[in-house]
């Protein structure tokens, strides 16, 4: 919202210099995304807006901010006419039909034999600052009403209305619609709308229609002020990618019972600007009466809450800036909500109008006391796994990386994945962010090969989720660790998994998830299932007083026969072998070392010679394999 | 003969006194005291001497293998007790780096925040990110008309051939989805934090992202008090960007929070003088927070009398970028080398 500080000091007097406004604004909760400064030496403010205070849509909604932090006074633009018709004036029909549902309020009136012009200097000016083109007088006062006061209007030519009937409904989708800037729109279903017998001639609450519209040539208008239901202007808003500044007003909720005022402050200016006379009774067809409501504020609970002790005559002072006429009576603060702070419905709201004014910046800061709480949360993850995992890959050499979760299609396509049977986002960002990833390995082969010109030796990993299931009902997200390299082989990739299965007492056997690639070697190793079954507190065992027999075994056996498998055929021999390992492969020749361990006694070599014997005629048997000579 | 005895001697202890290293110290008593050693052969000719010579020269030949003995263990000594001299090589070449891989920078600060929280009691949660509506709105005090639950600001799901109604299912938009799940689960006091990754329907630029990293967290107990949510802020901050880190807190409006406050801190860059980094305001905006909304406590069933509590959500991959003052979050997810070796 920009905000001329000529237009703000219409309003209010600003003591402290401008760094210290916007110092003191920010806090309180409207920051400062720039400041311009203009010729004439005037400041204009961009400040943010959150969506819950659309009263700040108005120079009049920040003055009253500035005065509240400043403890001053404002002065509201004097308001002259009592929306009636002068004695002598013609009155001029106009039937309304409405529908509190979509429309809670409408207050309006027809002012005939009007001039329409240029407008004045300091209205052009006043519009201008704020970034918008003078149209002429009638036009630019109901913009200017707007801006100033945070209740959206509009005029009709009331001579375009015809039959000078109307009806407030929603479009049924489809229809045609050309605004006041000559842009044809498609109606989508549900948008509030303004019919005549004939045509469709406003799009309430976004933009006005060029059939309908003031021109030069109009010499009697009807003037509007409405108040609509929110969700069905932000849905056609956004549905027609439409938006306006009175559409962004109704979207957050308007001042519903601003619109007297208002019209009054609009059909002054127009009186004063473009003559001409009210020439109707005043309409204002209302669901209710919109009256400002009662809020209380316990004092007790406002200090438990902020924890602070904030003095019953500062809170009043606050409450009082703030004009929510703050009544004391035992220990509660009873106020009363003008209607154009619709956000504050609850005490916390209170408690948070007194906490800003008072300053975040004033308040103490304390660690929270008490019980630290010591049972396990629910969903707990102990993060120091992830880092001894990850740490045991860095030290191998393995670099990390973390990637998107969302990939495209054709990224699916080149790994072999149906997309048809991958979970999918209904609304990507774009089409190269629509899958949710079902493995690691295609942001991880990407990720190698973007390196391959920059170092001759890859080696990358990432921990992180994958998401499975055909469809949204079998859909399961889990975390996978996977790695890719091209300077490690097999057996070095393998023997990492060993080793950080190892640390983390997993008794699996990684060789499963380990692949080679055209890129070189890849693992993917599903480490949810790591979490679920890792032992992390080892029991030791203590050295063995006995000293082992050790002998190597050179085996010549079919070059069929796996490795792991005359390992396993060794092992099962006797419980006495504590451990085999392959020493050399040499063409036919494989040699084992082979340890003999007892934890009772000495071993005697027959018996290791018995069951040398035995594992021999084993290692014939099941793999066709015999000791080298 | 006594002179040849004499040269001996004279030549080993030189020897012995240039020797620089064990080594030559062998070789220099293989020379000499060996079984075909200088001293050694000329011991044997002692044999041909005459019976009064014999008694004089051998008593000359004890003295100097004694001698010769004695200067070799002394050397011994001496050089077990010196260090090797480094003269052959240079030391100022490079030294040779073990083929260690890197940490990315968001590890680094994620386990950093998970101990710095761990110190004041916060345990770490991890959810789904795959989440429903309920959880990531509803429960949170969005109800279905608010304007974050457009489908326009949210990643949901597709539906089909699936039982889920269209815009019940979608990406988590912020971790603060783990507020209603681990409250309704648990008994205050607690206090959590829950990194992770969020979605949002975002064009990225260098400061946005569709997908990015959160850390977001909560206290809840009979006492906790808005000062707590600012001393536990500030605490966080400046633990981890340092003890001068300048920390200032601003009202803000989030639906699941009230009151709330938005905490900015001094520019990682300039220290707070102003720079094109933080915009040449000093201050950069970091993390959105405050007191849990009444609706969102009576949601988890938790009475809103009777229990208070704060919650906040900073961006870890904002952190990441403020702390090693990267100026694009997408380096981040550019697994680049040379980006991933700096850490």
């Amino acid at each position: 919202m920009l905000a001329p500080l000529s237009w703000i000091k219409d309003y209010v007097n600003i003591k402290s210099d401008i760094k210290s406004l916007i110092e003191r604004l920010g806090e309180v909760g409207l920051g400062t995304e720039s400041i311009e400064k203009t010729k004439d030496g005037d400041t204009i403010l961009d400040l943010e807006i959150t969506p819950n205070r659309p009263d700040c849509l108005s120079i009049l909604g920040i003055a009253r901010e500035v005065a509240a932090i400043g403890n001053t006074k404002i002065k509201y633009p004097s308001l002259k006419t009592d929306l009636k018709p002068q004695k002598s004036a013609k009155i001029l029909p106009l039937k309304i039909h409405t529908n509190f549902d979509i429309n809670p309020r409408l207050t309006g009136i027809i002012i005939n034999n009007v001039t329409v012009k240029d407008s004045p200097e300091w209205l052009k000016e006043k519009l201008e600052k704020l970034g918008q083109k003078p149209i002429n007088n009638i036009v630019d006062i109901t913009n200017f009403v707007m801006y100033e006061l945070g209740n959206p209007i509009h005029s009709f030519d009331y001579h375009k209305i015809t039959g000078h009937e109307m009806w407030i409904k929603q479009s049924l989708g489809g229809e045609k619609f050309e605004s006041v800037d000559g842009i044809s729109y498609h109606l989508p279903k549900g948008a509030i709308i303004l019919e005549d017998q004939e045509k469709i001639f406003d799009l309430i609450g976004i933009k006005g229609g060029k059939n309908s519209g003031t021109y030069k040539d109009t010499k009697c208008v009807f003037i509007t002020v409405e108040v609509d239901d929110p969700v069905l202007i932000r849905k056609a808003s956004q549905a027609l990618s439409l938006r306006s500044d009175a559409s962004a007003i109704f979207e957050r909720n308007v001042n519903r019972g601003g619109t007297i005022d208002a019209l009054k402050r609009t059909v002054d200016l127009i009186l004063e600007n473009a003559g001409g006379e009210i020439a109707s009774e005043l309409y204002d067809l209302k669901k209710e009466n919109f009256e400002p409501w009662k809020l209380s504020l316990r004092l007790d609970r406002l200090n438990k809450l902020l924890g602070i002790e904030i003095l019953e005559k500062k809170v009043l002072e606050i409450l009082t800036s703030l004009n929510l006429s703050p009544k004391l009576q035992n220990g509660k603060v009873e106020c009363t909500i003008p209607t154009y702070r619709n956000d504050l419905k609850l005490e916390e709201d209170l408690i948070e109008e007194v906490a800003r004014i008072y300053g975040y910046s004033n308040f103490p800061q304390n660690l929270p006391e008490g019980e630290i709480p010591i049972n396990t949360i629910p969903y707990f993850k102990n993060y120091k796994i992830d880092e001894k995992v990850k740490n045991l890959l860095i030290s191998s050499g393995f670099s990390e990386i973390y990637t998107y979760s969302l990939v495209s299609e054709n990224d699916l396509l080149d790994a072999g994945i149906n997309s048809e049977q991958n979970l999918r986002v209904d609304t990507p960002v774009s089409r190269e962010f629509e899958y949710l990833r079902p493995d690691l390995k295609i942001n991880l082969r990407k990720a190698l090969i973007q390196n391959r010109m920059i170092s001759p030796k890859i080696n990358l990993f990432e921990l992180g989720k994958i998401y499975s299931g055909k469809n949204l009902d079998e859909a399961v997200e889990r975390y996978n660790l996977a790695g890719i390299t091209n300077s490690k082989n097999f057996f070095e990739v393998k023997g990492i998994l060993e080793r950080i299965y190892k640390n983390l007492g997993i008794e699996d056997n990684p060789m499963n998830s380990i692949e080679l690639i055209d890129e070189g070697v890849y693992f993917e190793i599903d480490y949810s299932y790591v979490l679920e079954k890792l032992k992390p507190v080892k029991s030791f065992i203590s050295v063995p007083k006995f000293p082992p027999i050790v002998e190597d075994m050179a085996i010549l056996a079919p070059s069929n026969v796996s490795t792991g498998g005359i390992i396993k055929t060794i092992k099962k021999q006797s419980s006495l072998i504590s451990e085999i390992s392959l020493l050399d492969k040499y063409e036919e020749t494989r040699t084992f070392h082979v340890v003999y361990q007892s934890r009772e006694r000495n071993l005697k070599n027959e018996e290791i010679g018995e069951i040398r014997e035995k594992i021999l005629k084993a290692l014939k048997k099941e793999h066709g394999a015999r000791l080298k000579e | 003969m006594e002179n040849k005895l004499l040269t001996i001697k004279n030549n080993a202890l030189s020897l012995i006194f240039d020797a620089k290293e064990k080594k030559e110290l062998e070789e220099i008593k293989l020379q000499f005291l060996g079984r075909s050693g200088e001293l050694t052969t000329a011991l044997k000719g002692l044999a041909k001497l005459t019976a009064d010579e014999k008694p004089k020269i051998g008593k000359v030949a004890n003295e100097v293998k004694n001698i010769i003995e004695d200067a070799i263990r002394q050397k011994e000594s001496e050089l077990k007790n010196t260090k090797p001299v480094l003269q052959k090589i240079d030391v100022t070449e490079p030294g040779i780096k073990p083929e260690i891989g890197h940490l990315h920078p968001m590890s680094i600060t994620l386990f950093e925040m998970v101990d710095i929280f761990k110190k004041i009691g916060f345990q770490a949660a991890d959810g789904p990110d795959i989440e429903t509506d309920h959880y990531n709105f509803e429960i949170l005090n969005m109800h279905k008309n608010h304007p974050a639950r457009d489908t326009q600001q949210s990643l949901y799901l597709d539906t089909r051939n699936s039982k889920t109604n269209p815009g019940e299912i979608l990406l988590r938009t912020h971790g603060s989805n783990m507020q209603g799940r681990i409250m309704e689960k648990a008994k205050p006091p607690i206090r959590a934090i829950y990194p992770g990754k969020a979605f949002r329907y975002e064009q990225v630029d260098a400061s946005h992202g569709f997908e990015f990293w959160q850390l977001e967290g909560l206290a809840v107990g009979t006492d906790i008090t808005m000062t707590n949510l600012f001393g536990t802020m500030s605490y966080i901050v400046k633990e981890f960007f340092g003890q001068e880190t300048k920390v200032k807190f601003v009202c803000h409006n989030f639906p699941f929070v009230e009151p709330g406050a938005e905490a900015y801190m001094s520019c990682t860059v300039c220290k707070g003088k102003g720079c094109s980094f933080c915009k040449h305001s000093g201050w950069v905006e970091i993390l959105g927070c405050g007191m849990i909304h009444p609706n969102v406590l009576k949601s988890v069933g938790y009475d809103p009398e009777k229990v208070s509590g704060f919650a906040w959500g900073m961006g870890l991959s904002r952190m990441v970028t403020l702390r090693y003052q990267m100026d694009d979050l997408r380096l981040l997810t550019n697994p680049d080398l040379r980006i991933l070796e700096q850490f």
